[in-house]
């Protein structure tokens, strides 16, 4: 490394928010695990080094949140810190958060529902919502991706899988529009949030109740299932039903935004999927979930002291794994800056890997597929009727504030 | 159902989510890289196998009937 070159360690800076590839690139070929002393963590982004850690569950834990106890970040309004504690509760009880044992009882439950075959089911569905949707926004000449077509999307499809009566249809939206913002920066996001997360304990209750007398084929009667054999108590299973809904609805978001945007900066790609959407939709959703995925990074915690890549991590110690820079590691990935929607294998590692592998992933997949397989069928060009593109200032999620197109039929 | 079954892991799918070890104890195993290896095709019924196989999250585990060697779609 030259002796001039100097990295940021603001991990929050506008220009590492914008463009995390460039930054977290720069550390993957400096150091693929660096220490940041500023926000006290690790910071991995090699391919090789992060595929390592994750199937290493034993010696990275997963249950971060009970174990580290810093403050929200960017900082929240004063008077609402108290909140934060009933935040880190709700967090720390979800199913992501568990080690072994309990993360291989408690998964067992639920690993079931989302297998790919059982998900697949649900294609028709999710092609339906695709095509209503877009029935809708069709008129206009203009869509804000996010709000109508991203968003809406998802939680369609999670009030499916809950067996959430039709009426009640908007009240989950609004709790899990509340959530968002877990993922953002305002100062005051701790109190849409709370109300988002209490609204979704009142909410379920009732249903969860109902389910345990009378099991239905839904995903909350699968939780409750699980009361009943006595591997979830009812906490539990109401955190775990906020879990699906945020992280249902969130990461779909991202990967429908993200994927589009790279099409509206690609249009060679884009007309490649045009050409045949029924038949490159999979491996064109492959690649948008690795050239710009809807999650950049997630947590560990060193369970103990652990050698990787020359540097130690000492047991207690917090750690990020950057799947946004692994995804682009030159020894993985030919050209792994450039968005090529033919790449074939793709073992990007934007679900993760291991014993957390992303629960929900095939039914992403099938979003994301319908979606930009819809998309490519019924219209013939996008443009982007912004010429600013502004991210959500997150760690984890890669968020984009909004996205407005325009389009031609 | 086939009595016999041949398993196949596919390592370009395999992302070591451990499932299979947990549904085909006797047949799968981690290797130094954490991704499942058939140890052992006899190691478990057909059936458990099967399910093994409907449990990976990636549909990384290939099946065929060891008689006749048609695929077996889980």
């Amino acid at each position: 490394m030259p002796a001039t070159f100097t990295l940021t360690d603001d991990l929050f800076a506008p220009e590492v928010i914008a463009d995390p590839y460039t930054y977290f690139g720069a550390l993957r070929e400096i150091e693929p695990v660096h220490r940041n002393d500023r926000f006290g963590l690790w910071l991995v982004t090699g391919y090789e080094e992060l595929v390592w850690i994750l199937r290493h569950h034993e010696l990275f834990s997963s249950a971060v949140i009970k174990r580290v106890a810093a403050p929200p970040y960017p900082p929240v309004d004063a008077a609402d810190l108290p909140l934060f504690d009933e935040i880190r509760e709700f967090r720390a009880n979800q199913l992501v958060e568990q080690d072994r044992p309990e993360h291989l009882h408690q998964r067992g439950v639920v690993h079931g529902y989302f297998t790919p075959k059982a998900m697949e089911r649900w294609r028709p569905f999710v092609r339906a919502a695709v095509a209503e949707i877009l029935d809708g926004v069709h008129a206009g000449g203009t869509m804000e991706v996010l709000t109508e077509l991203a968003a809406p999307l998802p939680v369609r499809i999670i009030a499916e899988m809950m067996g959430v009566p039709y009426e009640d249809r908007d009240r989950l939206r609004a709790m899990a529009d509340g959530i968002l913002y877990i993922n953002r920066g305002e100062p005051h996001r701790l109190r849409p949030l709370v109300d988002a997360v209490r609204g979704i304990v009142d909410y379920a209750s009732p249903l969860v109740k109902e389910r345990i007398v009378e099991p239905g084929t839904d995903f909350i009667s699968v939780l409750a299932e699980g009361e009943s054999r006595g591997v979830f108590d009812r906490r539990q299973v109401l955190v775990n039903t906020g879990l699906l809904l945020f992280a249902g609805h969130e990461t779909t978001m991202n990967l429908i935004c993200n994927g589009l945007l790279a099409f509206i900066r690609n249009p060679g790609q884009w007309e490649r999927l045009r050409a045949d959407p029924g038949g490159m939709a999979r491996l064109a959703t492959e690649e948008c979930l690795r050239y710009d995925p809807p999650v950049k990074s997630t947590q560990r915690i060193a369970a103990e002291d652990v050698e990787i890549a020359g540097r130690t991590i000492r047991g207690g110690e917090p750690l990020r794994w950057i799947m946004a820079a692994a995804n682009r590691d030159p020894a993985v990935f030919s050209d792994p800056d450039t968005f090529d929607i033919g790449r074939q294998p793709n073992p990007h590692l934007s679900f993760g890997s291991g014993i957390h592998y992303c629960l929900g992933a095939t039914l992403a997949r099938i979003e994301g597929q319908e979606v930009f397989r819809g998309l490519a069928e019924r219209f013939s060009r996008f443009e982007l009727a912004t010429d600013r593109i502004e991210y959500q200032p997150s760690l984890q999620f890669r968020s984009v504030k909004s996205l407005p197109v325009r389009w031609s039929a | 159902m086939p009595e016999r079954l041949d398993v196949h892991v596919d390592h370009d799918r395999c992302v070591g989510n451990g499932m299979c070890l947990e549904f085909a104890t006797g047949v799968f195993a981690h290797n130094a890289r954490r991704q499942a290896e058939v140890v052992d095709p006899e190691g478990d019924a057909a059936e458990d196998i099967i399910v093994a196989a409907e449990n990976c999250p990636t549909a990384a585990i290939q099946l065929s009937d060891a008689a006749t060697g048609e695929p077996y779609e889980v």
